[in-house]
């Protein structure tokens, strides 16, 4: 193993994880996802596998663009493994067309579910609410906006290739491994109680509930909003909505289409009796 | 507005929705910066860029997972940073008229998702011919150009035509139902919290809100550094329960069983 003889120079594999990252989605579909773009990724490294042997080469592409769906950043390990299992095929490996594509398809579901909840469930939304609120600072700048999409280009580049390459070194037992050493837990974590923090801090300055109700008790009014909720714990409004669409969201299921169309007929109702200002 | 903005808007919604490479899907398809671009199209970037942050709350832990798209935010930025800076809005009021219309928009991704097949079958036509750098015709270009073609004019139109209603609209609208678009905009990004909150507020994290919350009421400090003093926080609380589990006998036969439940694919937030 340590002999092993590599038959695609770096840069071609290099040259494969930027194509992987750059056309993931271009033709996402229902039909194969991202097959089409499994294949496209072998596109720089086909020939180097078998020179000259053009069955071999449309027997590997057709393997390869059968269907796939993983999480672009995270799943990019399973084809910089999937390049190294045909490297070692090609020379001569006994290594079964079932079994590079098994192996792929039992990865991509645990990479996808780890992959979308930490990127689109922790790392967006932080990176997010820290910009937003870079942009809106003061008058309003266009600072966080720019910041934003520097960090995510260079985050979506860097991690998508250093992955590749590492499950092209390292194949499918290494990312079985990092899988099950609990690394990820507890990343996942320690990135939970962080955007926990900063979801809290995100209520209280731009979710906005006001309530407009005013009691007149023998002639002094009692406005509820500063006598009351203002009085005892500012914010509670925003905290309470945020919590009861997420109730809604978990135990009853709603979708987000859902809540929307709730949020806008308790704005009607609350704003046109003036419950809610 | 003139037409040729119109149709800058529209390129926008096709770069940020179309998956166009380098930029697309995390980037441009966010409020956050296609709001920018839209501001800077119509001469006004820094309004642009705090309008489209407002949008942006709405849509800070949408998840497009398995080819679903929950919400179209490219279409709601644009638009409603357009009509915000035309029709003179303040971003509030332009985030409760942007987010039904975001709705609208994932026709367009649903409709590309279905007939991005042709270019399957295609695909698969020249891998069998052998022909495989044609790949770049049939995986990139012309499934590129379909999405131009059933996103740019649409997004146009409705920039166009909606910003010069925009004004008479908003006379209309002076009074309470402009009061009803402000406690809309107002809630609204309570939607965008509770969605990220499915992902995170879970188990021993979920007292971290409570903490994030009462000292963003009590202290002042900025959402940065509150982001700063939660990282310390969260680093601290896993390296002390870290050391707690390594003593703990339990800890080996534990983990393998907290692996499954990461790696869930079908994560479920309410399964604890």
């Amino acid at each position: 193993m340590e002999e092993k003889k590599k038959l695609i120079p770096r840069g071609k594999v290099i040259h494969a994880a930027l194509i992987w990252e750059t056309w993931v989605q271009t033709c996402y579909n229902y039909e194969r996802m991202m097959g089409i773009a499994c294949a496209i990724t072998f596109l720089p490294v086909v020939k180097y596998l078998y020179p000259g042997n053009m069955e071999k080469q449309i027997e590997v592409m057709t393997r390869q663009a059968e269907f796939f769906n993983v999480h672009p950043e995270f799943g990019s390990c399973i084809l910089g493994m999937a390049i190294s299992l045909e490297e070692d095929k090609a020379q001569g490996a006994n290594i079964p067309n079932e079994f590079i594509t098994n192996l792929k398809t039992s990865l991509m579901g645990p990479l996808a579910g780890v992959g979308d909840t930490i990127y689109q469930g922790v790392l967006i939304p932080i990176l997010l609410a820290l910009c937003i609120d870079i942009t809106r600072a003061g008058d309003g700048n266009i600072w966080g906006s720019i910041v934003y999409a520097i960090l995510m280009l260079v985050i979506s580049y860097g991690l998508s290739v250093g992955n590749f390459l590492f499950g092209y070194r390292a194949g499918g037992d290494a990312i079985m491994d990092f899988l099950e050493k609990g690394i990820l837990n507890k990343i996942l974590k320690a990135a939970s109680i962080m955007g926990c923090m900063v979801m809290g801090g995100l209520i209280v300055n731009y979710v906005s509930v006001h309530c407009g109700i005013v009691i007149n008790a023998s002639g002094t009014e009692f406005k509820l909003q500063e006598s009351l909720f203002d009085a005892v714990l500012p914010n509670i409004l925003p905290l309470m909505a945020t919590l009861a669409i997420y109730g809604a969201m978990v135990y009853r299921h709603w979708t987000s289409i859902k809540v929307i169309f709730a949020i806008v007929a308790v704005g009607i109702v609350g704003g046109f009796f003036g419950i809610l200002v | 507005m003139t037409e040729f903005q119109a149709l800058l808007c529209g390129l926008t919604y096709w770069i940020g929705v179309g998956n166009i490479p380098f930029v697309s899907l995390w980037i441009v398809q966010r409020p956050l910066v296609c709001g920018l671009i839209t501001g800077c199209i119509l001469g006004d970037p820094i309004t642009g860029a705090v309008v489209g942050a407002t949008i942006n709350l709405v849509y800070l832990g949408f998840i497009s997972a398995g080819g679903s798209m929950p919400a179209d935010m490219a279409l709601a930025g644009i638009l409603g940073t357009a009509y915000a800076i035309v029709g003179n809005l303040d971003a509030q009021t332009a985030l409760a008229i942007a987010v039904p219309l975001g709705i609208l928009g994932t026709i367009v991704w649903y409709l590309r998702m279905t007939l991005d097949s042709i270019f399957v079958h295609m695909s698969d036509r020249y891998i069998a011919q052998g022909r495989f750098s044609m790949l770049r015709v049939s995986n990139v270009l012309l499934p590129c150009l379909f999405s131009g073609a059933i996103s740019i004019a649409p997004a146009a139109l409705a920039a166009y035509f909606g910003a010069s209603y925009i004004q008479d609209f908003i006379t209309f609208c002076a009074g309470t139902p402009m009061r009803i678009f402000q406690v809309i905009g107002g809630l609204m990004p309570a939607l965008g919290i509770a969605i990220t909150l499915q992902y995170i507020f879970k188990g021993e994290a979920k007292l971290f809100l409570f903490c994030g919350f009462i000292i963003a009421t009590c202290s002042g400090l900025t959402l940065i550094e509150q982001g700063i003093v939660g990282l310390l926080v969260a680093l601290l609380y896993v390296q002390v329960t870290d050391k707690v589990g390594t003593s703990a006998p339990s800890s080996g036969g534990g983990s393998s069983n907290a692996t499954k439940d990461v790696s869930d694919p079908d994560y479920d937030p309410d399964e604890d």
